[in-house]
């Protein structure tokens, strides 16, 4: 995979999904559509972290030393971005 | 004991309020545990046994420190704090006590409303509320952005032109809660203060009762009387409203029941005869570009008069 | 190995070389690289002088800016103290915060990095030297005259954050807001020209085989800090542009009455506001992890994290700005996005604290002055960074938001996070650029006083918070219980400022500029900057196989002053630099660089006074200083983009590469390319407003009459579209004069003003006032931006046909072609978009 999209996959993943939720909340403003729409694009979103995380899992075959170390640091974006999605869709199960 | 120990948002009054000095109490601790960690840590980092210094010094000891611990902790703050944010924006019961208040600069117009919330009685600078009966307040600005902030009874929540923001607050005990604008709003933002008085319900219903008898009647004070007279010759009544009365302007505050205020000039100066006089002659000295233009020509006797006139609004 | 670019990497092993270079090779650098001397000096481009320019006006705006800050805490000492009215005090606090973040914060770090960026990945100089200078210029100017209001009283007294409608025309009517919001945009500019340069220059100038993954972590930093300008400031960039139009011309944006609405200031704003405070302290953090593996003595423990956190600082810094809009009623749901998005976004602070803490338990650290300021630095960031977490919970803000816990808490993070590693940072490279260190024995002092004096100072200003102080308030009364605290502070705050009076003391002993023979690497760094260098950077740029070559390879100083690796001479006989591929730093191309110029001097000087004569209104000399400021940048852009006569050239080990290389790998492209991004954002937040606005007033739209003309609109952005491929294809496939480039491209211009011609007019025609209606006044801020993009391609087009006159334009492919092409073609397509929304979005537009 194309190193920028592994560098930078994990983080993209959370910044659509936050900008998808504040689109929600904002297009539905105190609306129950908004956490149900909110709860939906989290679960694709853990998918494709997920995924990044498997796809770094490869990392181990890699005898370079710049590719090796993009899925180091691709690995590392995947599971923070994991940890903040489950974050940023807490607020639609608790308030 | 320390003045002013423990600070008002460490000293809730109400429920609302309650809630958040205890979050605050959390996260002081939460606070003073992490730093602990971190100095301890880099303590050991520097100048700790080496068989220490070795563990601490790799990328799992980034991972658990970094990650892991920093990761739990705020989970965990997390849900309480999003917890707290609903039960603090419960929906309203429907029976609550009203009233608007609007931010001007740099002064609050008060009006209570009654269930259909129309507005029923003006005041200014001053909101009485019964015991233990949750309020809620309708915040609106006339001009600029203001934050409608009493610290011991709730947080604080802005007015902002074009919008309607409700907050509501309780008090559980009877007392005098001072507040203060929080949103800078130019020129004498910090001279901008609020008082919300708590009464116990009944004394509560009394007060209201009597306002309400004279917001309806002709004032208290004869007309005839020297002040009465000054108040319109002098151009107050240009601005000011006093109920019963021809004084009927709506630029500055409803001084219809002035005498009674615990203060003057927007919460800052403690209300009685020298005060008032003192605001009426050179409120500019006071309060630097307030609305209220300086009466320094007018003689001392006359402004003696209005003093007089205006305590005895209540 | 692996090949980013088709260039064999085997190759760079033939380095270092062993033969002896010839004689002269190093006279002849000096003499290219001579920096003029007398009055000319002021026309230097070289990043040393620019670097030390720029770091040096970005202190004493500093100094300025911590001089308010002393008067203020005087005033707030006691109760009803007199020594500042009230006018006087709210323009001190307005200045203070703005300079602090503008004038001082970002420009700093800019500074910084223009100063070491080009030693650090040993590149001869930044890409774009002369537009460094302009940079610089623009910002001493618009600086010097944007503190200056204050001795006039003139100064902005709105806050730093600018809320309107206080800063509306109703509310402010002195031009005290034009100042700040002209002499902000203004700088804006000037931080946005230097943050192209750095993006570029960490991406393409890099010394071969510095891959990503060998990178100096301060280089990743700058990379993303510049990156983030790019994204953040269009923001802010559009926020004053709205707010002066709606000053300026009544158009109301945030006028509620007429459809408009403070809070979207709010959110522009805060769009651009949190981000920056990390554009603020990511390079200061990357300053703290290179200072931190010196001092630690190894290499920095996972530096892959690091990378990793620096990265997601920046992507989840975008998710938090509505924490500053905690207390305006937004929903409860969007809030709470943002307070879990500040909870993830100190969770790469914390990977980088333990970073430090696990480097230095692995090295064996020294202690010094440097050494103290980082430890004191971690300490501090460390309280701020708690305090942060606070805040972000939703309730607790309530309660805290604009009062002295959040004073105390933002100073926390900025001094721990920025001043104290700056400090570090000034007495570690010292040695870069003085021929004498700083004094250790002074510097003890003045890091004991400035730590002690800035927790004196803020700590207890978080109970005056809890106790319920607002912010920007000039005074207290009596009756308050803050006096203690207040007094407090304000001995702290001088106890700060003779720290920093004794840094003054310690430079003017000790700093003596140099640029040949600098005390050097005094603390034993392991980069590149540590090179021995000239103004020509290096002798020779070194082949890089590890992060800190100089501790890996003992005979690397050794051989690039002997000139065994690449570059050793000049054999263009000009400025020259490497450039490389982004990932891997593979050698592509030497690039000519322009040498000193009055030009971009003249250029900043009139673009300053365009700006500040049009704050004080006087509009026929602004107009007149705007126009002048064209033919300085046409000048000084007139003797770049030249092959020269060597169509390749050796650049040692008889590696070969091209002097003049088109396309999207060149430095030129990449530039356009990130010009247009910064465009876009400035679009796409227009876009945002639109919908905004639209979402708090839908009942007061209406759908547009001048449907019909979207046809000609249209028709003249796509014939444009459609004669700029032909140009090009034209270019590269004959020879015919007579079909000249210029010819599509004049054409193409004729067809863009045309469109936008004919949609202003349609707009001018139709029933929408923009001084009644905040959709129709965002309608014409669309065209306004439109207008400015059309007006520049008109000017590119004519500048190309005359370059093309000259007989400067190469085929089959040229630079400034494909520059002046890709504007162009955004503009036609933004153009489109504009005429297309305006009439069309919402959907369904309510009769």
């Amino acid at each position: 995979m194309n190193a920028w999209v592994l560098l930078l996959g994990g983080l993209t993943v959370w910044a659509i999904h936050f900008f998808l939720l504040y689109s929600f909340a904002s297009l539905f403003p105190g609306q129950e559509i908004a956490r149900i729409l909110t709860l939906a694009a989290t679960a694709p979103a853990l998918a494709v972290d997920a995924l990044l995380l498997w796809a770094a899992a490869g990392r181990a075959f890699q005898t370079d030393e710049l590719d090796r170390w993009v899925y180091d640091v691709s690995a590392t974006g995947a599971a923070l971005s994991f940890i903040a999605v489950i974050w940023q869709a807490l607020p639609a199960l608790l308030v | 004991m320390l003045d002013g120990w423990p600070p008002p948002i460490l000293d809730p009054a109400g429920p609302d309020a309650w809630a958040i000095a205890t979050l605050a109490w959390v996260l002081l601790a939460m606070a003073a545990l992490v730093l602990g960690v971190v100095l301890a840590a880099m303590w050991l980092a520097l100048s700790g046994r080496p068989e220490l210094r070795a563990r601490l010094g790799g990328t799992k000891a980034i991972w658990i420190g970094g990650v892991a611990f920093p990761v739990v902790v705020l989970s965990l703050l997390l849900v309480y704090g999003l917890s707290l944010t609903r039960t603090q924006s419960a929906p309203l019961r429907g029976d609550e006590m009203r009233a608007r208040v609007t931010g001007e600069m740099w002064w609050w117009r008060v009006a209570y409303l009654d269930q259909q919330r129309r507005p029923v009685l003006h005041d200014a600078n001053e909101l009485h509320i019964p015991v233990g009966r949750p309020v809620v307040l309708e915040l609106e600005s006339g001009d600029v952005i203001h934050s409608f902030w009493v610290p011991r009874l709730a947080g604080k929540l802005d007015m902002i032109p074009g919008r309607r923001n409700i907050i509501r607050i309780q008090a559980d005990q009877p007392g005098v809660f001072g507040g203060q604008c929080a949103e800078y709003c130019g020129g004498p933002h910090a001279l901008m203060g609020f008082v919300v008085v708590a009464h116990p319900q009944q004394r509560f219903d009394q007060l209201m009762r009597s306002r309400l008898a004279r917001a309806a009647a002709a004032s208290a004070t004869p007309q005839a009387a020297q002040g009465a007279r000054l108040f319109q010759s002098s151009g107050c009544a240009a601005c000011h409203r006093i109920a019963g009365t021809p004084a009927n302007g709506l630029a500055g505050p409803d001084l219809t029941f002035v005498g009674s205020r615990r203060t003057l000039g927007a919460g800052i100066l403690p209300n009685n005869r020298g005060t008032m006089m003192g605001w009426i002659a050179n409120s500019q000295a006071i309060k630097p570009e307030n609305r209220m233009p300086p009466y320094t020509l007018l003689p001392g006797e006359d402004i003696s008069a209005l003093a007089e006139y205006l305590e005895a609004q209540r | 190995m692996n090949s980013e670019t088709g260039f064999d990497p085997e190759l760079l092993n033939r380095f270092p070389t062993s033969e002896e270079r010839p004689k002269g090779e190093v006279e002849e650098l000096n003499r290219i690289w001579a920096a003029p001397s007398g009055w000319a000096r002021l026309t230097v481009v070289n990043n040393n002088y620019i670097g030390i320019f720029y770091t040096g006006t970005a202190f004493l705006f500093f100094l300025l800016a911590g001089a308010l800050a002393l008067v203020m805490r005087t005033q707030l000492a006691l109760p009803l103290n007199g020594i500042l009215p009230q006018e006087t005090y709210n323009q001190f606090f307005t200045m203070h915060g703005t300079m602090m973040m503008f004038l001082f914060a970002v420009p700093m770090m800019e500074a910084i990095g223009i100063l070491l960026l080009p030693q650090m990945l040993a590149a001869r100089d930044l890409p774009f030297p002369r537009l460094s200078a302009y940079a610089f210029w623009a910002y001493f100017v618009g600086g010097l005259s944007f503190f200056a209001s204050l001795f006039f009283g003139l100064a902005p007294n709105g806050g730093w954050f600018m809320y309107p409608p206080l800063t509306s025309i109703t509310y402010s009517p002195g031009i005290n807001a034009d100042f700040w919001l002209l002499g902000i945009g203004f700088i804006e500019i000037s931080a946005i020209a230097g943050a192209i340069e750095i993006l570029v220059g960490v991406l393409k100038t890099r010394a071969p085989g510095m891959t990503l993954a060998r990178m100096p972590i301060f280089a990743w930093a700058m990379l993303v800090f510049a990156g983030m300008i790019i994204i953040a400031f269009p923001a802010v960039i559009l926020g004053t542009l709205l707010l002066e139009f709606e000053r300026a011309l009544n158009w109301p944006f945030f006028d509620a009455a007429r459809g408009g609405d403070p809070l979207l200031w709010q959110h522009l704003f805060w769009f651009f506001g949190h981000p920056e405070v990390y554009i603020i302290f990511l390079p200061a953090a990357g300053l703290l992890s290179m200072m931190v593996s010196t001092f630690a003595r190894t290499e920095l423990v996972g530096y892959h994290l690091i990378v990793l956190a620096i990265l997601a600082t920046a992507f989840i810094s975008f998710g938090v700005w509505a924490h500053h809009m905690f207390t305006t009623g937004m929903p409860d749901l969007s809030i709470s996005f943002f307070s879990a998005a500040s909870m993830a976004v100190s969770v790469p602070a914390g990977i980088q604290v333990f970073a430090w803490i696990a480097t230095f338990a692995t090295g064996r650290p020294r202690y010094n002055t440097p050494t103290l300021f980082l430890l004191g630095a971690l300490i501090t960031f460390v309280m701020g960074g708690l305090t942060g977490v606070m805040v972000a919970l939703v309730p607790f803000d309530w309660q805290v938001h604009d009062s002295h816990f959040i004073v105390a808490h933002l100073h926390y993070v900025l001094i721990g996070g920025a001043v104290f590693p700056m400090f570090a940072a000034f007495y570690y490279w010292m040695g870069m650029t003085s021929s004498r260190a700083l004094s250790e024995r002074l510097g003890t002092w003045v890091f004991w006083l400035m730590f002690a004096g800035m927790h004196i100072t803020f700590l207890p200003m978080h109970l005056t918070g809890l106790m319920g102080m607002p912010r920007r308030v000039y005074t207290y009364l009596p009756e308050s219980d803050w006096m203690a605290t207040n007094l407090i502070s304000t001995i702290g705050a001088f106890t700060l400022g003779a720290g920093i009076l004794l840094f003054l003391v310690d430079l003017a002993r000790n700093f003596r500029f140099t640029v040949e023979d600098d005390a050097g690497n005094v603390y034993g760094g392991g980069t590149l900057e540590w090179l021995p260098t000239g103004l020509y950077s290096t002798r020779s740029i070194p082949v890089v196989r590890s992060r800190s070559p100089l501790w890996d390879d003992p005979n690397i100083c050794e051989d690039v002053e002997k000139g065994r690796y690449l570059l050793p001479n000049a054999p263009t006989g000009h400025r020259e630099t490497i450039i490389t591929s982004p990932l891997r730093a593979e050698p592509q191309y030497l690039q000519i660089m322009p040498g000193p110029s009055p030009w971009p001097l003249l250029a900043a000087l009139f673009t300053a006074g365009f700006f500040v004569l049009l704050t004080i209104q006087a509009y026929t000399p602004a107009v007149i200083s705007g126009v002048l400021t064209i033919p300085c940048v046409l000048r000084w852009l007139w003797e770049t983009d030249r092959p020269v006569a060597v169509r390749t050239a050796d650049v040692g080990a008889g590696i070969r590469l091209p002097t003049y290389v088109t396309g999207p790998s060149t430095h030129g492209w990449w530039a356009t390319i990130i010009l247009l991004i910064v465009v876009f954002m400035i679009f796409l937040m227009t876009v945002f407003s639109w919908f905004f606005l639209y979402g708090i007033h839908p009942r007061l739209w209406s759908a547009p009459d001048n449907l019909l003309s979207l046809v000609p609109v249209l028709g003249g952005y796509g014939a444009a579209a459609g004669l700029l491929f032909l140009g090009r294809h034209l270019l590269a496939r004959t020879k015919s004069t007579h079909w000249s480039p210029a010819t599509q491209i004049l054409l193409a211009a004729i067809a863009l003003v045309a469109a936008f011609g004919i949609d202003l007019w349609s707009w001018r025609e139709s029933a929408l006032d923009p001084e009644l209606s905040a959709q129709a006044a965002l309608t014409f801020a669309f065209l306004s931006q439109q207008g400015l993009l059309v007006a520049i391609t008109a000017i590119m087009a004519l500048y190309l046909a005359l370059r093309n006159a000259r007989a400067m334009i190469t085929r089959p492919r040229n630079t400034t072609f494909d520059v002046v092409f890709l504007f162009m073609l955004y503009t036609a397509g933004q153009g489109s978009v504009t005429a297309v929304l305006t009439r069309l979005a919402p959907a369904g537009f309510p009769a």
